[in-house]
């Protein structure tokens, strides 16, 4: 299965999920398919499943997902034990496992030699609902499950490599990060961004 | 191991300045802050494996209406370089670092650390205090939480055994 079709299998099952996509062609191509200030997009390789987890557990009540890649999780194994460890039930981690470091030009991943099964890491971490899928209905089913379910959820989707065609994000990081925290401000009627008064202000 | 009396300090300023989340991975020398963490129930306490991993906790907590602190070991801060640059700078987000100095003058441990931290702290960008007076622990923890949230960046905090 290809990534593009399984991101619009999940954008027809979600409502006003967060996502936190991964430094990666998974980010151009949600956006491209599921466009919203409530995604962010992440630039330190490995450090969106970090990031999810720190929103997941700040904001108890909203499903948070994360777009992970093998290269990517390879490079922070530890956060599934982290997540394993705290275990928010509104986390859904999903890896797109194409068994290379597709945005590095293609080189092989730990998940090449085909010796790692991530969905058995993650479950042995201390992330029970944990699974690996390879068809778009069996993707489907599990992230049905994983939002009528208390988590934390791991999915391990086995991907064809390759890119869809998708534009460019339109927002650099600064901009995305704006409209997220404002996104989650209205959403969550909350006020999150505070501005300091300057010290003019404070004169009689 | 630090003292009872530093640690409940240095919590206490964290609470007045509006700290509400840490992440941490422990030193030996923060052993009654942490502690203290565990059993506070107003501050969220998140242990982690790796500190980069902490300040992606840290980073996800702030976009949804945290204060975040990440306390660790100055070889943790070398740690988390990237996520420190790539997320936390690129993306503004601010960040209190609760370090603890190892191979600071009078500190037997980590010395080549210790000459490293000020100097990648500075090529990184990034404003610290040196915290070495008791008294001065609230008024730092304070400025340092002020710094952060209004210029949109990690601060750093290092903790000398004199505080702790």
């Amino acid at each position: 299965m290809k990534r593009f079709e399984c991101l619009q299998a999940i954008a027809a099952l979600v409502k006003d999920e967060l996502f936190v996509t991964t430094a990666g062609g998974a980010t151009a191509e949600w956006n491209a398919v599921r466009p919203s200030d409530g995604n962010i997009q992440v630039k330190t390789l490995g450090l969106c499943s970090s990031i999810g987890l720190g929103l997941a557990l700040s904001l108890p009540k909203r499903k948070v997902f994360v777009f992970d890649g093998d290269g990517a999780l390879w490079m922070n194994m530890g956060s599934l034990a982290t997540i394993g460890l705290h275990r928010p039930k509104n986390l859904i981690h999903i890896c797109w496992d194409n068994k290379q470091y597709e945005s590095s030009g293609g080189e092989p991943t730990v998940s090449t030699a085909g010796n790692i099964d991530f969905a058995g890491v993650a479950r042995n971490a201390g992330i029970q609902s944990s699974t690996s899928v390879s068809t778009v209905d069996e993707l489907k089913t599990a992230v049905s499950r994983a939002l009528s379910h208390d988590g934390p959820h791991f999915i391990c989707a086995l991907i064809e490599a390759g890119r869809a065609e998708a534009p460019p994000l339109r927002y650099d990081e600064l901009e995305n990060k704006y409209r997220f925290i404002r996104y989650i401000e209205e959403t969550e009627g909350i006020n999150i961004l505070r501005i300091p008064m300057p010290a003019s202000y404070q004169l009689k | 191991m630090g003292t009872t009396e530093g640690a409940r300090q240095i919590l206490a300023g964290l609470k007045a300045a509006g700290i509400n989340l840490i992440a941490s991975v422990p030193d030996i020398n923060m052993l009654q802050l942490i502690n203290l963490l565990c059993e506070d129930k107003e501050i969220a306490h998140v242990p982690v494996g790796r500190e980069e991993e902490g300040i992606g906790v840290c980073t996800g907590a702030h976009l949804a209406g945290k204060q975040p602190a990440m306390l660790m070991q100055n070889g943790g801060l070398l740690n988390s370089c990237n996520g420190l640059t790539t997320t936390a700078l690129q993306f503004g987000i601010p960040i209190l670092l609760l370090v603890y100095y190892a191979g600071d003058m009078g500190d037997n441990a980590f010395h080549m650390v210790g000459l490293a931290t000020e100097p990648v702290l500075q090529g990184l960008g990034i404003k610290y205090t040196v915290m070495r007076d008791p008294a001065k622990v609230k008024q730092d923890i304070a400025g340092a939480v002020m710094a952060a949230a209004s210029s949109k960046r990690p601060v750093a905090l290092l903790l000398t055994r004199a505080v702790l």
